[in-house]
């Protein structure tokens, strides 16, 4: 905007600058009118209900517990946020993985040339994605894990190591200070494997010969953990039932179960849609160059088609992400004890409503926007560098 | 040595076929593998499906508790204004199809060459699951009432799309073209009224519920969405990070734990005079929801309006409104039909948070609570109810999925 | 055959030094519609021929039929000795000893000029990296932009882009390079860097087959220019030949069309 003007100042009624401002305080005026209105309106109805409106509760005592973990009804609310938050990041970082894994299989599955792949993967996508994803919740939970699944009497023991009842999967797990060593030499034995990866890059240049990091580093890190196993002898404890409990190895709580299968069923068929569709978006050209270069199916895959599919893929894919995390609230509904639910509870026992949701929404929208930045960060990263 | 077959030389079908089986299952020993397995699987799968929903199954908890599902507890002796709703709205529908069709014509994008049986065999294509969907519900029903309601929808759409397309091929006089466009915008609601009139929308159910709460949070959201494109897409200040503001926000939060705080907070932001009942806080909620996504759609639409297009406006001297509203805003709008249509795609299948959240008793909240009945307890059916409903919304969702890619491929555009 | 086609196939089953690329009655169709008709032809040791005719005449579709970017439908394609069949070995062998350039460039944007060079000799012929790279900017010198080496492709001007795909090609050490309308794309400006090029290697003794309706290219030279229309060859001469003294009707309408 310019201070001076050719020809006379016009009046000001009449001058565009000052208009536009007159119309945004104009709205500015409006939206915060109704805001005033609603936040009155608030204050006049808590008033009359009696229960003090701010961020008190938190101090408070909980009044209900959850079960699976030490939490009692006597410690502060807000560690049973701490608790919900967690519970969140537990599902919704396991999701993403595994959503991931199976969305990448089924998306290149819809491009195989083999017919059967083809269409078990098409209608996989078809069937679910056009499900509502709370139809898949309740049917986890109420067709599989209580019609299905047996009764912790009756409970199944595929080859002894596991127990599957509807009261929870016992999977073996590691005993007592086993995990930290196990921990160690997984550790050690990634650390070897990206040494080795850079080792095989250095031999592939010098030489020639393709690299197979891969395969050398994966099987470098599985010796370990095995000679580890053999040396340290890590104590296992398989899990059986006792009258109706799982006791030993690690119970795999039925809600956590239902609600992550789902989640994961239903966000793999969005992600494989994208993964199909950034494949396909890259030109085809492309492809011709490569097999005209002599680079076989998989060169060309992996070298050419999949680095420029990847970038086309970044940002959907981290739509999906956020859907699975906002997703996971539905937990509430089937006694998973994430965010959403520990927010419900305590204010069924009388915490102000407003102020409680309006922190577990704050919580939601930070994750939120942490992601959407990560995706960001990841966009910029591997785009493609452009005059 | 030849090294290709002459397509001109005949082939025996099961040369053809072996060609076909070798290069598409089995082209190599990894490929056999998987053809076998998933083959295996698949067939061992759909087997058990079929003798499921064909024999042991007993659908007798839907057939007897169909109005229950479909329109909850609705008192029986308005059920005949329902019918007269869906009728009407039918043959409003159809009117709208015919228009379309009428402007396709004019405009030389129709498909004229598809007549008589191709055409036929291109409508079943297209609407045949719809209608085995509906042949399969009404098989279900224990009364004639409901066969005669399909009838009437049939006769009504088909009249509907008559009229469309003579209202859309002949140019009628402005007068004329007002007071249609009117009447048509208006029919909706005064169904909606007339509906309400018998049973307040406080009592909604069922599958109804579930399509009234989508269709009105689309249509309500609109005015809000369309706004906040405007403000985030404006150059002053205050009215971007307001929009900013505002989209963010609700973008970030699950629409799940918004229908809890609508459910038990909403009514401290009103005057303690206007009770709202709980299909009217869903309402509220998605119409407030769906207008963040409306507005990154329709931004996406202005983005995707040529800049040029706002310039010539300006330059014939439109005001900034008129240039919005006549020339930028109808052709984003345009450009963003599939988008939209996704949108509504969603909220529908989100309605169903309305029922776990607010305790309304739609569509799949029935279908949980018909197996809890004295005849049907503890007997396992829960299955029976679930397939049902989730075939409800699945071939709602995957018509309308269908129909919005042809769409796409019909206009010719397609801005996500 | 007539006379005219007689002379026509002496004309193109001739060929300077032995042949490299031999191609014997090839058919190819796209569904019901045939886009190569009988086609012979030799293409001998370091020859250039270039090929010329209206659009949908099966030029392009000649030459992808060669590195099997097209599968033909009846006939012989053999390429050095090697007949090209299902055979997924002989594919990738053929497609090593052939170069090929696209209208459309079909750069790698997602790696830098020097590693789009550099990609195939050390993935195919599993070269070294210090010496794919040394072989990689003698490339990028012969095409005259070594200083881009380190660029992007989508930082280079069309004419850069596709002289760098040039360079891709003849990193392979191809016997053969196949162009598919390499200027068709350009903007004027940038046609002339790229057949200078394309000059020098024809002078330096590479067999090429070159699709273009770049005449002043095929004039200055061509050994043999091939006119095909409708799925056929219809005329072959020397440039002279060509230019000044057509035999068929269909190549002096087209020439002078074009001319």
């Amino acid at each position: 905007m310019t201070t001076q003007q050719a020809g006379a100042r016009p009046p000001l009624w009449r001058d565009v600058r000052i208009l536009s401002w007159v119309f945004q305080l104009v709205v500015f005026a409006v939206v915060a009118a109704v805001v005033y209105w609603l936040i009155n309106n608030y204050r006049m109805n808590t008033a009359s209900s009696g229960i003090p409106t701010n961020f008190e509760f938190l101090t408070g005592p909980s009044s209900f517990g959850i079960p699976g973990s030490d939490f009692d009804q006597n410690q502060p609310v807000h560690s049973a946020f701490v608790i919900g938050v967690l519970n969140t990041l537990r599902i919704s970082v396991v999701g993403v993985i595994l959503a991931t894994a199976l969305g990448i299989l089924i998306g290149i599955g819809r491009l195989s040339t083999n017919w059967v792949v083809n269409k078990v993967s098409a209608i996989y996508v078809e069937v679910i994605r056009n499900l509502p994803l709370l139809v898949i919740v309740v049917f986890t939970f109420l067709g599989v894990v209580f019609q299905v699944l047996p009764r912790i009497e009756n409970a199944w023991k595929p080859l002894e190591l596991l127990v599957v009842s509807n009261r929870g999967i016992g999977v073996p797990w590691y005993q007592g200070n086993s995990g930290g060593m196990l921990l160690l030499l997984a550790m050690f034995g990634a650390f070897g494997w990206w040494l080795i990866a850079r080792w095989r890059r250095i031999v592939s240049e010098r030489t020639g010969e393709p690299p197979r990091s891969g395969f050398i580093g994966a099987a470098f890190l599985i010796l370990t953990l095995v000679i580890g196993w053999f040396i340290f002898g890590f104590g296992v404890t398989l899990p059986e039932v006792d009258g109706r409990q799982i006791v030993g190895g690690i119970r795999i709580d039925p809600s956590y179960f239902a609600v992550l299968i789902s989640l994961v069923i239903y966000t793999a068929s969005h992600i494989a849609e994208i993964v199909r569709g950034s494949i396909q978006a890259v030109p085809r050209g492309q492809g011709e160059a490569a097999s005209a270069l002599a680079l076989g199916p998989f060169q060309r895959m992996w070298n050419v088609v999949l680095p420029q599919a990847m970038r086309i893929a970044i940002p959907p894919l981290g739509n999906q992400y956020l859907n699975l995390i906002k997703n996971s609230s539905l937990g509430a509904g089937f006694a998973y004890f994430e965010l959403t639910a520990v927010t419900q509870i305590t204010v069924g026992n009388g915490s102000p409503a407003v102020p409680a949701f309006a922190l577990a929404l704050a919580f939601y929208v930070v994750i939120s926007l942490v992601t959407s930045a990560l995706v960001n960060v990841a966009n910029r990263r591997f785009a493609l560098v452009e005059r | 040595m030849t090294t290709a077959t002459d397509p001109r030389r005949t082939l025996r079908h099961r040369d053809v076929a072996l060609i076909w089986a070798r290069h598409n299952l089995f082209r190599s020993r990894l490929d056999a593998l998987l053809t076998l397995v998933l083959g295996a699987i698949g067939l061992y799968l759909t087997f058990r499906f079929l003798r499921f929903v064909f024999i042991n199954a007993r659908w007798e908890i839907i057939g007897v508790n169909l109005k229950l599902l479909l329109v909850g507890r609705w008192p029986v002796a308005h059920l005949l204004r329902i019918a007269v709703s869906i009728t009407v709205l039918a043959f409003w529908g159809g009117i709208f199809v015919g228009l379309i069709r009428a402007r396709q014509v004019r405009r030389g994008f129709a498909d004229l060459d598809l007549i008589g049986w191709q055409r036929i065999g291109d409508l079943s294509r297209r609407f045949g699951l719809l209608i085995a969907t509906m042949l399969l519900v009404l098989a279900l029903a224990t009364t004639v009432g409901p066969w005669l309601v399909a009838l009437g929808l049939f006769i009504a759409v088909l009249l509907g799309r008559m009229v469309g397309f003579k209202l859309g091929s002949v140019p009628l006089s402005t007068p004329l073209v007002r007071l249609s466009t009117l009447v048509l915008v208006i029919t909706p609601f005064v169904v909606f009224l007339y509906l309400v009139d018998a049973v307040p929308f406080a009592e909604w159910e069922g599958f109804l519920f579930n399509v009234t709460a989508a269709g009105a949070g689309i249509i309500l959201c609109f005015p809000l969405g369309i706004l906040l494109a405007l403000g985030r897409r404006s150059k002053l200040p205050l009215l971007r990070s307001l929009s900013v503001a505002y989209i963010e926000f609700v973008r970030g939060a699950p629409l799940y734990v918004l229908l809890l705080m609508a459910n038990v907070s909403l009514e401290f932001f009103v005057p303690p005079w206007i009770a709202p009942s709980k299909p009217l806080r869903a309402v509220v909620t998605f119409t407030l929801f769906t207008a963040a996504y409306v507005a990154e759609i329709v931004r996406g639409g202005l983005q995707s309006v040529p800049h040029g297009q706002e310039e010539a406006a300006k330059a014939l001297g439109l005001s900034p409104y008129r240039q919005i509203t006549r020339i930028v805003l109808p052709q984003a709008l345009r450009n963003v039909i599939p988008a939209q249509i996704g949108q509504f795609i969603s909220l529908f299948k989100d309605t169903t948070l309305a029922g776990l959240a607010l305790g309304i008793l739609d569509l799949l909240t029935a279908g949980q609570a018909v197996t809890q009945q004295d005849a049907y307890r503890g007997q396992g059916l829960i299955i029976e109810s679930l397939l049902f409903v989730a075939f409800l919304f699945w071939v709602g969702s995957f018509t309308m999925s269908r129909e919005s890619q042809r769409l796409e491929r019909k206009l010719g555009v397609g801005v996500r | 055959m007539s006379e005219s086609m007689e002379t026509v196939f002496a004309d193109a089953t001739q060929a300077v030094g032995d042949a490299i690329i031999e191609l014997e009655d090839v058919d190819k169709y796209f569904g019901s519609f045939q886009a190569l008709k009988g086609i012979d032809m030799k293409v001998g040791r370091r020859e250039v021929v270039v090929v010329i005719g209206p659009s949908g005449g099966g030029k392009s579709t000649l030459i992808r039929c060669i590195n099997r970017l097209e599968k033909h439908d009846k006939g012989h394609v053999v390429v050095d000795g090697i007949e090209l069949s299902d055979d997924v070995r002989n594919i990738q062998e053929i497609r090593r000893e052939t170069g090929m350039v696209f209208q459309s460039f079909n750069l790698f944007p997602h790696l830098s000029v020097i590693d789009n060079v550099t990609l195939a000799p050390r993935l195919v012929r599993r070269m070294p990296k210090n010496e794919a790279d040394d072989l990689g900017m003698q490339m990028l010198e012969r095409v005259k932009i070594p200083e881009q080496a380190r660029k992007y492709p989508g930082q280079l001007s069309g004419g850069q882009q596709q002289r760098v795909a040039i360079a891709r090609a003849l990193a392979m050490q191809p016997k053969v390079m196949l162009f598919d309308e390499p200027t068709s794309a350009l903007d004027p400006e940038m046609i002339k860097e790229v057949l200078e090029v394309m000059v020098e290697l024809a002078q330096g003794g590479m067999t090429m087959i070159v699709v273009s309706h770049e005449m002043g290219f095929a004039r200055a030279v061509a050994d043999r220019v091939v006119f095909m229309a409708d799925g056929q060859i219809v005329e072959v001469g020397t440039p002279e030949h060509f230019f000044t003294n057509p035999r068929e009707d269909r190549t002096k309408l087209f020439l002078s069309q074009i001319l």
